[in-house]
């Protein structure tokens, strides 16, 4: 029921993460992510990890328990693409397994692959659990993004736990009327075909209602509007930018030079 | 062109002849209306389901005509403007509308962001906005939930927030679409006593509600609808002399029951002065007046003695349940250890606020949730033993919103549906079943109309009976009467009955405490997980203890009851309706 089980979601304290401007801590996890194609090497990707996952740690104070329980999936996902590469990736063969055989490409290849997604996945979940949505919203509406788009995204946030909510009672609602299908499987993608209409009814009715409430209470009226907390800009944000590009490119230059 | 009432400066909302034709339908949702409401005044608006009550509500704050299509004829004047001529976000801030689930109004995630987001919407500046917002949360008695997120706020806390949210526009009045319709008898005199306040700080209402009780006697006026045209409007002492025997007979408006009771002493010419009474001290003068209120005394000398005497009549234990807890995953414990037994054939109301662990207790009758011990019996086997789709033969659970149970594309199939799944495949045996089913619950006329467009309380019906189908030995029921008027309510409750005749138990999850009055047989009250009574539902009001613990309250009639006994006048406890009282009082036989 309650949001605060989910460990993928704002964490509301302190930190110096939590103080960088919102719009910043975008742009950055996008560098971050820009940054992970220019890696030759996986000794880069693994530096980057390592940063990243301090920065959550010390500079965001989220447990490591916390990191691994959002990001598991994710990295077994890294894990299973890694292996995928070892086996895939032309190269000298370094060590067989029956009729499959591991690659030195492979070897280079797949660690690689298992930061790219990794980094960019970590440094994605600093922003979310260092960033209020709302103050997300704002900044982006600062920079000149129209509220009605920011917040577009934000609505989306508050509808989730309603379908949610639906999506469990249409499930139980229908688990307890029996079973008439005579084969399981079709029997399945026919409840699956019913959720998915009930849901999507009862959903599109609550938007268009909540379409005509929210502008009842003055949504949209003017072009511009005010926000009670708002969301203060201030230079020092830029310092992670700065560290992270230096980072950046001095393991880019190191590569090649060394 | 027509203009407003310039000449009455009291009048706030003046509708001229309004007639409103919704975009997908050929005839008018709304005819010919036209009425006025004063500024700082409290007006109440009944009517059967779907009389267009809420459709009316449109028309203040301009949702119609601006942002719902359709043909509109006639003009709205608010505050002397023409709402045509006025955009909604200007009308916004004359005009408050409480939506009926107010969660759809919601655009934020935490209670705080959501009161600001009107007055942020309107370019206000920071300090001006918070203390609104500091104001509201002290006015709602939200201030220790500011932090949290919207959806986890109890039902009468939803209905503060939303009614924050649209006081924070600051409007010269407020429509409240049917707020208590699913809140707990102690929430919604909260949400009542929010009401009268604002009217006292001179902000207009309009109320839409079927709870009387507690508010008709402070309304200025009293609005009646029916089939989209407005029968009456006026004060509601004189509508109700007027008009409350038609309300009462043709309109199944729920009426405070010391109401009825004096339009029956005026049908009967038993009304000196003829003003219908409202709150209990007024029926205590009328009945005074009457010369019907003599002491009796009391038949038993304690309420314990009754309490076995009344006890039905019960057949096999068919669920029973010993020391039953249950704790969600989260850690929060939803039962503390329950005694329940259930028996063939018998009428069961349970009842307590929510959160009381009644829907938990419900899931696992069912099977959607799994006892995590050997605690509960259902039907001489351990629950954790049985299969969700193989109990589905011998208890069913009708949904608050049934439409999440419906499958099919048609109303017949839906029968069909449930046939299927106890195994008969034979085609004529289910068009034969679904027939006779159909017409039990007087659903042939609708056999092929899609699920979905069925009226709500036809929903309700055909969710009964894809339950029933099944030949159910336990009939579940999560709160049938939520938005339902009081025709619809007693239809459904004489299907109940009907149902109980054949053997079958029926559990029904409720708050209203009037049908509890009226029909219950054995209640069980729950609080935190406990049960705090079990047994006559006459016993439980005389319990204020219990009642207080578990939110809920005495209905007016057993209110008057109650006073009348202090004046000595005991009548007995199980009197049901406004009809046994008036029975026992020798009214009836007057007016026949």
């Amino acid at each position: 029921m309650s949001q605060s089980q989910h460990s993928l979601n704002y964490i509301e304290h302190d930190s110096p993460m939590h103080r960088v401007y919102p719009l910043v801590k975008l742009i950055w996890v996008l560098l971050v992510a820009i940054g992970l194609f220019f890696y030759r090497t996986p000794l880069s990707g693994a530096v980057m990890f390592g940063v990243i996952l301090l920065t959550a740690m010390i500079f965001a104070r989220v447990s490591l328990r916390n990191v691994l329980s959002s990001a598991k999936l994710i990295f077994g996902l890294g894990l299973l693409l890694m292996l995928f590469h070892f086996f895939a990736d032309p190269g000298e063969p370094v060590y067989r397994l029956g009729p499959l055989t591991i690659t030195d490409g492979g070897l280079r290849e797949g660690p690689i692959f298992f930061f790219r997604l990794s980094v960019v996945v970590l440094a994605s979940f600093v922003l979310i659990w260092t960033t209020h949505p709302r103050d997300l919203m704002v900044s982006l509406n600062k920079a000149g993004v129209p509220y009605r788009y920011a917040f577009a995204v934000f609505l989306a946030m508050r509808f989730l736990p309603l379908i949610q909510r639906e999506v469990d009672a249409v499930k139980a609602a229908h688990s307890i009327r029996g079973r008439a299908g005579r084969s399981g499987l079709l029997h399945r993608f026919k409840l699956w075909q019913r959720y998915m209409f009930t849901v999507l009814i009862n959903g599109l009715r609550k938007a268009e209602s909540t379409a005509i409430a929210i502008e009842c209470r003055g949504f949209g009226a003017y072009p511009d509007r005010t926000y009670m907390k708002p969301v203060e800009y201030q230079a020092g944000s830029l310092l992670l930018i700065v560290l992270f590009v230096v980072l950046q490119t001095g393991l880019i230059v190191a590569e090649r030079v060394l | 062109m027509a203009t407003a009432a310039h000449s009455n400066p009291d009048v706030l909302i003046d509708i001229q002849h309004v007639t409103y034709t919704h975009w997908n339908k050929s005839e008018p949702t709304l005819h010919d209306i036209s009425l006025q409401i004063r500024r700082g005044t409290l007006n109440i608006l009944v009517g059967p389901s779907g009389s267009g009550k809420s459709t009316l509500c449109d028309l203040f704050n301009g949702v119609i005509p601006h942002l719902n299509g359709g043909e509109f004829k006639g003009d709205v004047f608010v505050d002397g403007q023409n709402t045509r001529d006025v955009k909604v976000k200007d009308l916004s801030q004359l005009v408050g509308r409480v939506f009926q689930d107010p969660e759809i109004m919601f655009a934020t995630l935490s209670v705080e962001d959501e009161i600001a987001f009107g007055p942020e919407n309107l370019r206000l500046d920071i300090p001006t906005i918070q203390s609104i917002v500091n104001r509201l949360l002290d006015q709602m008695d939200l201030t220790s939930r500011r932090h949290n997120l919207v959806w986890n706020l109890s039902g009468g806390q939803v209905q503060k927030l939303g009614l924050a949210c649209v006081l924070a526009m600051n409007p010269r009045m407020i429509v409240l679409d049917e707020p208590t319709s699913n809140l707990d008898p102690a929430a919604t005199r909260d949400v009542h006593n929010l009401v009268l306040e604002l009217r006292n700080n001179g902000i207009t209402v309009l109320l839409v509600t079927r709870e009387l009780d507690e508010l008709l006697a402070e309304a200025d006026q009293l609005l009646v609808m029916d089939n989209g045209r407005l029968l009456a409007a006026g004060p509601p002492r004189r509508m109700l002399r007027e008009y409350g025997q038609m309300m009462i007979e043709s309109l199944g408006v729920w009426l405070p029951e010391t109401s009825e009771i004096g339009i029956r002493l005026l049908e009967a010419g038993i009304l000196p002065g003829g003003e219908i009474p409202i709150t209990v001290p007024e029926t205590i003068t009328a009945l005074e007046r009457a010369h019907l209120l003599v002491p009796v005394r009391p038949k038993h000398p304690t309420p314990d003695i009754e309490l076995k005497s009344s006890a039905p009549p019960r057949g096999e234990v068919l669920i029973s349940a010993r020391n039953l807890r249950y704790v969600y995953p989260g850690g929060v414990e939803a039962l503390k250890g329950i005694d329940l037994d259930i028996h063939a054939g018998e009428w069961l109301m349970i009842l307590g606020r929510n959160g009381a662990g009644k829907s938990t207790l419900a899931r696992m009758l069912v099977g959607l949730l799994t006892p995590q011990s050997d605690a509960l019996t259902l039907f001489g086997r351990d629950a954790r033993s049985w299969k969700v789709d193989e109990l589905a033969n011998h208890i069913a659970l009708v949904f608050q919103n049934p439409e999440h149970q419906f499958l099919t594309d048609k109303v017949a199939d839906e029968i069909g549906y449930s046939l299927l799944a106890q195994g008969i495949t034979d085609d004529a045996t289910i068009k034969a079943r679904t027939d006779e089913m159909l017409e039990m619950l007087g659903l042939q006329d609708v056999a092929d109309t899609h699920p979905f467009a069925l009226s709500a309380g036809l929903k309700r019906r055909l969710g009964v009976a894809t339950m029933l189908v099944g030949n159910p030995q336990v009939l579940v029921v999560d709160e049938p009467t939520y938005g339902q008027d009081q025709m619809m309510t007693h239809t459904l409750m004489a299907r109940m009955q009907e149902i109980r005749e054949r053997g079958v138990s029926v559990v029904m999850i409720t708050h209203d405490m009037r049908l509890v009055e009226e029909y219950a047989e054995r209640v069980v009250v729950m609080s935190e997980g406990e049960i705090l009574y079990d047994g006559p539902s006459s016993g439980l009001f005389t319990r204020d203890e219990v009642l207080e613990r578990a939110n809920l309250r005495r209905t007016i009639l057993h209110d008057l009851l109650g006073e009348m006994a202090r004046r000595g006048m005991y009548l007995p406890a199980d009197v049901r309706h406004t009809q046994d009282l008036l029975a026992l009082l020798n009214v009836t036989q007057a007016l026949e």
